[in-house]
């Protein structure tokens, strides 16, 4: 089933007045289940599709559509409601909120969703289980390794059940064991839970592993 | 919602030396402006109060029209009525009541101007601490004695000492001249140099000899507890008393100088305290500008993962009000332990000033309050400030784009 479609997909940036195109035609499907690389050299537009297609950002021109619905013209408050109900974000930077502990990270996302406490602490456990961090339920950002951080910021993004999972350079931090590790589990989760993941890298070992891959350069699939 | 309060509280302990630096800042800027408003309102009560028993009383009756043109002709009889609302008023202590007149006192070949002032000692000791103000020889005992006390200054002016006999000339309420002699059996020192230069205080019954006034009065003065009491006092008794031609004053229209002056004086005070605050305020919006901007990154993670913009305002604005109820809070405390300790121990002041203040009839003494109003006013302004400050730093949150948020270095 059809999640995301691009059609004709263009973004061109200002760089100091001058136009830059990041995006250039991008005609892209991503459907339920897959588990689908972007790659491509620095500033081909790996990220820049990944913010499009993430409802973080809004293209010059074409349109993308997200179960079928054209988001490309949407407010910023529909774009928020699809980010919070409809899909999941992992970082490169890991980006967990520092003054709350693991297992409340997890939570936020939940709280913004008007989860009660009790689901919420019992559906944060259950994926802390499921990860096998739930010793880290009380432990602050701070407190943990990269690979950790990373572990929770997955549960973070899939714990509210998206339809999507959008990882940006998710392993660039991570040495390449706990990178590998991290795969792993995300790829367990795609294969057991259907769970559609969709990177950003220009990792060796995260390409490696695509079920799909889509390389961009200069703005344009090859 | 709970998440979110553990997370607005977090987040103001995240960096201790900005949010104590805020909250000093707010706690300051508090405890000042009660401090401050303590000891100008503690002084101004302790001043009124002064005044209005040292001489006009907390309210008078008068003819309508007398306060603003006196004339001896607006005088007015005690009916059974007056004294019936005076007796059955609450909250009323004691009232005396005056005649006053304008006349000349000679002594030898001196004459001077003089306020005459027809007092009822035994009553106006129960109203006022006029009998107080002695400054040399003795107040005379009964209200029909045919001695009288004269401001100190007067007494210079005519040569005079205390023991000679003086002639006091007026004009009567019949309209005939009448003069009679009278024996200085004391000087005053009122604390106005006009009263001290003019004053002449006689018994009332002398008063209503000399001026004919057949039992009329000008003034009855009332005493009461406090300045609280003055309004409810003042609507019962124009209740209970039908005759239109008399005014109910409050001290504030019987002296409306001091009123004007004290309103004057806390204009300027409360002017001096909003500087204060609103540059406490800017101190404020600094801090929560940086807060917010080195936490733009945070921030647009949070709206990646649709945490919707508003709730993001919410949870900074929620930053904000809990950094400033506390500061609020501590600056009460603290201000108001100022005030506590001042009322237990007023500040007197001494030597040239205190000297100068009670020339003018001032207490030398610098008072303050625990009045609810004062706290709750700075506690109300203090917020509101603190709120408004930071509205340029919650509308940058409220216009981030969230990827704007993520690239901000």
């Amino acid at each position: 089933m059809e999640i995301i479609r691009t059609e004709k997909l263009e973004k061109i940036y200002q760089d100091n007045g001058v136009p830059v195109k990041a995006l250039d035609d991008v005609d892209l499907t991503i459907n339920t289940g897959d588990y689908v690389v972007i790659a491509g050299p620095s500033g081909s537009g790996k990220t820049t599709l990944l913010n499009l297609i993430g409802a973080l950002d809004k293209p010059t021109s074409g349109k993308i559509f997200f179960e079928s619905e054209d988001i490309s013209k949407k407010t910023k408050k529909e774009l928020s409601e699809i980010r919070l109900n409809k899909l999941g974000f992992i970082f490169q930077a890991y980006n967990l909120i520092p003054v709350l502990t693991a297992i409340e990270n997890i939570e936020f996302s939940m709280m913004l969703l008007g989860v009660p406490e009790k689901e919420r602490t019992e559906r944060a456990l259950a994926i802390m289980d499921e990860l096998e961090i739930k010793e880290l339920a009380d432990k602050r950002p701070n407190e943990m390794s990269g690979g950790q951080q990373q572990r929770v910021a997955v549960a973070r993004a899939i714990v509210n059940n998206p339809t999507i999972v959008l990882a940006d350079e998710p392993t660039a931090n991570l040495d390449s064991k706990t990178g590998s590790n991290l795969l792993d589990l995300m790829e367990q989760m795609n294969k057991e839970k259907n769970i559609t993941f969709v990177f950003s890298s220009h990792d060796k070992q995260v390409i490696e592993r695509a079920k799909r891959l889509i390389i961009l350069k200069d703005g344009r699939i090859e | 919602m709970k998440l979110l309060l553990k997370l607005a509280w977090r987040n103001i302990w995240r960096n201790k030396r900005r949010s104590i630096l805020t909250l000093t800042a707010i706690t300051f800027a508090t405890l000042s402006a009660v401090a401050m408003r303590g000891v100008q309102i503690g002084t101004y009560n302790v001043n009124i109060k002064n005044a209005v028993e040292m001489f006009s009383g907390y309210i008078q009756i008068q003819r309508d029209g007398y306060q603003k043109n006196p004339s001896l002709n607006k005088a007015f009889r005690i009916t059974d009525e007056i004294r019936n609302a005076l007796n059955t008023t609450p909250r009323i202590k004691s009232y005396t009541t005056r005649i006053h007149a304008q006349g000349l006192i000679s002594f030898k070949d001196n004459s001077q101007g003089a306020a005459i002032f027809g007092i009822d000692p035994q009553t106006e000791k129960e109203v006022t601490h006029l009998l107080d103000r002695i400054d040399e020889g003795s107040f005379f005992n009964s209200a029909g004695s045919k001695e009288i006390v004269i401001g100190a200054k007067l007494l210079g002016n005519l040569n005079a000492e205390i023991g000679d006999t003086v002639v006091i000339l007026s004009q009567g309420f019949d309209g005939a001249l009448g003069n009679q002699k009278f024996i200085i059996s004391g000087t005053a020192k009122f604390g106005s140099p006009e009263f001290d230069a003019m004053g002449v205080f006689m018994g009332i019954e002398s008063a209503n000899d000399l001026l004919s006034m057949y039992g009329n009065i000008h003034a009855l003065v009332i005493n009461l507890n406090s300045l609280d009491e003055i309004e409810t006092v003042r609507n019962n008794l124009n209740e209970k008393i039908s005759d239109r031609k008399l005014a109910v004053l409050s001290w504030g229209e019987v002296m409306p100088d001091l009123k004007q002056s004290i309103e004057f004086d806390n204009i300027s005070g409360v002017f001096f305290l909003l500087i204060l605050i609103v540059i406490v305020a800017f101190g404020i919006l600094n801090t929560v500008l940086m807060s917010v901007t080195e936490r733009f990154n945070e921030f647009g993670v949070t709206l990646s993962i649709g945490m919707p913009q508003l709730k993001l305002v919410y949870l900074v604005l929620m930053e904000i009000i809990f950094i400033t109820i506390i500061g609020i809070v501590l600056g009460d405390i603290i201000g108001g332990i100022i005030n506590y300790y001042i009322v237990q121990n007023p500040i007197e002041l001494g030597s040239e000033l205190g000297w100068i203040y009670e020339e003018y009839g001032f207490l030398p003494q610098i008072q303050s309050t625990m009045e609810r109003s004062i706290f709750i006013n700075t506690s109300i302004t203090v917020f509101v400030i603190s709120v408004l400050s930071s509205i340029y730093p919650l509308v940058k949150v409220y216009r981030l784009e969230p990827l704007k948020g993520i690239r901000y270095t």
